[in-house]
């Protein structure tokens, strides 16, 4: 067999075990409806509480909606694997002739999936509710805009993944927390420019802030940056080679300190 | 030909603060495994037996030594050694919602199995594991003997040259364990698969494997068939007689007698060898005028030489 379609056939393995785990898992429907349906119902309450106009509403509404579907996508990411930790089965696909690679692919295709699904209902509700139209500023403009949010999940879930590799289950909760620092920098509520001068630098060193700075200008806002969509590509690509790279490592250790089998056990 | 060739082999595992304390796993492991052998490694808990299975599997770093599995360097090669081997455990687990089934088909894709191909092995992993019935049951409905079972059809998903097992029929019932044996048996008869498995029950070792190693504290202390350990400990042979009068004093000094015991009307003599002693001693029985009325020899079993070992 060609090794193009061994890739292809291994990075499907992963990504239909994601769905198979997905789809028979209650909690993880929460995660498709419950939570971003709540975010961005709340979050629009308080636009209306506060009297905001249609541009602010329009502003916190698409860092609401982009946080949301990137955390799906995130911890579909993570799950690839902590699915295998959790179940101590961490050996039998490590004894196989995978690479990481195929482990995080294949469960960043299922959330990408999950998100665009997430990123749909909350347009749609957002549009019903609020009279904000996620959906309003094209298909390209709309595209990058997810696409970035994608790239940072995808960013975000493998270095879940390496601290796994690196520190066990103790990390475990790094896969819901760690969504909760970008949630702090990269400008989901508020503009980075409000962030005290070295706080705005680290935001200015994430991805999403610059996708959320290229979306937001299609709803008028001035964007705080020049060519955000060009930086905020190059720095996902760079932080994809970084985490991919993490990840093996961490994995070569985990080979060493016998942290793979002690996963498996 | 050797499936393994392992030299020197050491590893150390480094816990607590900053690593600090350390314990040595092995400590300088040499084996040779030649192919289509089924190769016991025996030992009590925390020998390291699972520490040395795992490096042969690729999923751990020797820290030294060198070993060389189907020709492909261990640590260098394992991409291209992880094709040709396969792993099943006796505690194995699988994801807990994944049907038996698509458990199967999970793992063959990693293979690159995929369409007719991939059903078929499918197919042919739930016959042989006896799995049919089960196949859309979740793992975690699954009985102990039926996750074994399908562990070790999972572990034949790429039709490996090598397989390792790890204690492959622990906490099994007896005639579970029994029919598990048989099958691992003819895996190496029908396929002439190499296999290297650990066990902690000698019966098992004694029926499956062709060689045996024992590993203590990470060293290998024996190996050879298990006819040749029970040689190499020096148990002894155990010869019972039924004498009258059925109390002979000298019997203990007699040559090549180590000790003597009198139990259910029978003295029972360990001696160095049955095969030499038995006809020297009832030479002498009989100039001495004690009549034997019943003889049984037995030779140690494998489990004493175990006790003996990891004493």
């Amino acid at each position: 067999m060609s090794s193009w379609r061994a890739e292809l056939v291994a990075v499907w393995a992963f990504a239909l075990r994601n769905l198979q785990m997905a789809s028979r898992n209650v909690f993880l429907l929460f995660e498709l409806l419950f939570w971003p349906v709540v975010n961005v119902m709340s979050i629009g309450l308080l636009t209306r509480f506060l009297g905001l106009s249609g541009p602010e509403i329009s502003f916190v509404l698409t860092g609401t909606i982009a946080f949301n579907t990137l955390q799906v996508c995130q911890l579909d990411v993570a799950y690839a694997l902590l699915y295998d930790a959790w179940s101590k089965s961490m050996k039998h696909q490590f004894v196989a002739p995978i690479g990481v690679r195929h482990l995080t692919v294949g469960a960043w295709i299922v959330g990408m999936v999950r998100g665009v699904f997430v990123f749909l209902l909350q347009a749609l509700l957002a549009r019903w509710a609020f009279g904000f139209d996620p959906l309003g500023a094209g298909p390209l403009p709309l595209a990058a805009f997810l696409a970035g949010c994608f790239l940072t999940a995808w960013v975000i879930g493998v270095l879940v993944c390496a601290l796994v590799m690196l520190v066990g289950l103790r990390a475990e909760t790094a896969a819901w927390a760690s969504i909760n620092l970008v949630l702090l920098l990269a400008g989901i509520y508020y503009p980075i420019s409000v962030l005290p001068g070295p706080v705005a630098g680290v935001a200015a060193a994430i991805p999403l802030t610059y996708f959320l700075d290229a979306y937001r200008a299609h709803y008028g806002f001035v964007p705080e940056f020049r060519a955000p969509l060009r930086v905020g590509f190059l720095l996902a690509a760079g932080y994809i080679l970084v985490s991919h790279w993490a990840l093996v490592a961490a994995v070569r250790r985990a080979r060493r300190s016998g942290l793979l089998l002690k996963l498996s056990e | 030909m050797l499936a393994i060739d392992a030299r020197d082999v050491v590893k150390t595992f480094h816990s607590g603060l900053l690593g600090r304390r350390r314990t040595a796993a092995l400590r300088g492991v040499s084996l040779a495994v030649p192919r289509g052998a089924i190769f016991g490694v025996l030992g009590p808990n925390g020998a390291g037996k699972t520490t040395l299975l795992s490096i042969f599997a690729t999923l751990l770093t020797p820290d030294g030594g060198t070993v060389t599995i189907l020709g492909h360097d261990v640590v260098r090669e394992a991409g291209l050694l992880r094709r040709r081997i396969n792993l099943a455990s006796g505690n194995a687990s699988f994801l807990w919602n994944l049907r038996v089934a698509e458990i199967l088909a999970f793992y063959g894709r990693l293979y690159g199995l995929h369409g007719a191909t991939l059903r078929r092995r499918v197919e042919q992993l739930l016959e042989v594991g006896e799995l049919g019935p089960h196949r859309r049951v979740p793992y975690n409905e699954l009985s102990t003997g039926l996750k074994q079972r399908l562990s070790l059809a999972k572990s034949l998903v790429n039709d490996p040259e090598l397989l390792f097992l790890d204690e492959p029929t622990l906490g099994l019932d007896p005639d579970i364990s029994v029919r598990m044996r048989s099958h691992i048996a003819s895996l190496r008869r029908e396929r002439g698969m190499t296999i290297v498995l650990t066990t902690h029950y000698m019966r098992e070792a004694e029926e499956l494997c062709d060689e045996i190693a024992f590993i203590k504290a990470g060293l290998i202390l024996a190996r050879g068939t298990s006819g040749d350990l029970k040689r190499q400990i020096r148990i002894g042979d155990v010869i019972a007689l039924r004498l009258d009068p059925p109390h002979v004093p000298w019997l203990s000094q007699a040559p090549g007698v180590l000790r003597c015991a009198v139990a259910d009307g029978r003295v029972h003599c360990t001696v160095d060898e049955a095969d030499k002693r038995l006809p020297e001693l009832l030479r002498a029985l009989h100039s001495e005028g004690v009549m034997v009325r019943d003889v049984q020899v037995r030779e140690p079993d494998l489990e004493q030489v175990f006790v003996e070992l990891a004493r």
